[in-house]
């Protein structure tokens, strides 16, 4: 891969991140000026009792079409968007056949994801 | 929150995105004491709400720099290395110092660094050297484009051991206090590195989002996040720094280094401040 294909790669991967995140975080609080961020776009009569601050039962929610899980998903997609980009860095570095960093970018991944799932 | 405050956060949010992507900082600086002074917002959502703000800062901007050539992906990628095992190391020993002392310290080292930042105020572009063993070993040195000047201009990371050293610390310190990581990361790459200030700005804000999604899983986890906060000063951040990453290629790096010198003396003051124990 030609260096300016690879940083295209990761621009690439960085815009998509963003602009799907941007779109769902958007329609969530524009739907929770309609309906509240706790209702539902589809009628569906809700009693919510947990705080907004919890991401738990997401499927269930978004599945009623609640803006306050849409907005959580598009938050959840953009704080996984840097861990991706390094992701997509490693395979960009590898397909431009720089070992060296293929295996730097590689353990920043592992250390990445250790911490994300091992310090809470 | 009423329409008022929402778009009151929102317009904050457009600011600190702006300045964050043009200094290669996270904007919690303005996003934080905004939130919990102007808009009465608990200061664990606040801090919630910047950790979606460095990342959303971070993302928004590098886009554009990565494509542009503004953020050098290997001297990135290096001293991720240095700061996510600080982060780690800092994180693991919050349970063990006391960060009172610590908080001082780092407000002192960053006024300190401030004076040096000012004295290097008008310096365009570091001067050229042929590359160190170690920075010809590693590939760092590289050339970005300069609109403003209107040439390529090239460099190659100096002092790289001592570079590294203190992104471990930037590491260490973000791990350890969860504030500075960004002034710190421009000054290890501009001041020690001698990195074109652009160049470290850009790079520095490539690297504070991958920082941040480390620990964003232990603030979500503690429910910190709160949509209601955090999605209006999300999409300002966005809006600010997609604003700021057209910026950066047509302004001056001394425009940059003044945007970034009162960014480095309040968040030094804030620091001592919390040191402390009064302001945030």
């Amino acid at each position: 891969m030609s260096p300016q294909r690879f940083r295209l790669m990761v621009s690439l991967v960085l815009a998509v991140g963003v602009g799907v995140s941007a779109t769902l975080i958007g329609a969530g609080f524009v739907a929770a000026l309609a309906v509240g961020w706790q209702g539902s776009l589809v009628g569906v009569t809700t009693t919510a009792s947990a705080p907004t601050t919890d991401f738990g039962g997401l499927t269930s929610r978004l599945g009623i079409l609640e803006p306050l899980a849409i907005a959580q998903l598009g938050l959840l997609t953009l704080l996984a968007t840097p861990v991706v980009r390094v992701a997509a860095s490693v395979v960009a570095f590898a397909s431009e056949g720089d070992r060296l960093y293929t295996a730097i970018t590689a353990v920043v991944l592992a250390i990445l994801l250790a911490s994300i799932f091992l310090l809470r | 929150m009423t329409p008022q405050a929402d778009f009151g956060i929102f317009a904050v949010s457009v600011c600190a995105g702006l300045i964050g992507s043009l200094a290669g900082v996270g904007g919690g600086i303005l996003v934080i004491p905004a939130l919990t002074f102007v808009f009465g917002v608990d200061i664990h959502l606040a801090v919630g709400a910047s950790i979606v703000s460095v990342i959303a800062t971070s993302s928004g901007a590098a886009a554009a720099y990565v494509r542009d050539r503004m953020t050098d992906m290997r001297i990135g990628m290096f001293l991720e290395l240095a700061t996510t095992t600080g982060a780690v190391t800092g994180a693991l020993l919050a349970a063990v110092v006391a960060p009172a002392f610590l908080y001082v310290l780092l407000g002192v080292v960053l006024l300190g660094s401030a004076a040096m930042h000012a004295g290097r105020l008008n310096e365009e572009t570091p001067p050229a050297e042929p590359p160190s063993r170690i920075a010809a070993a590693m590939k760092l040195s590289s050339s970005y484009p300069d609109h403003r000047l209107g040439r390529e201009v090239p460099y190659t990371a100096r002092r790289v051991p001592l570079g590294f050293a203190l992104m471990w610390i930037a590491g260490v310190v973000s791990g350890l206090l969860g504030i500075g990581s960004g002034v710190l990361k421009v000054l290890a790459m501009d001041g020690a590195m001698r990195l074109p200030m652009k160049v470290s700005s850009a790079t520095s804000n490539f690297m504070i989002g991958v920082t941040a999604a480390a620990s964003a899983g232990i603030y979500l986890g503690r429910g910190d996040v709160d949509p209601q906060i955090a999605a209006p000063v999300a999409l300002g951040v966005l809006a600010g720094a997609l604003i700021g990453a057209r910026l950066l290629n047509r302004v001056s790096n001394r425009a940059v280094r003044l945007v970034f010198l009162p960014v480095l003396v309040a968040v030094g003051i804030e620091t001592i401040g919390r040191g402390l124990g009064f302001g945030l």
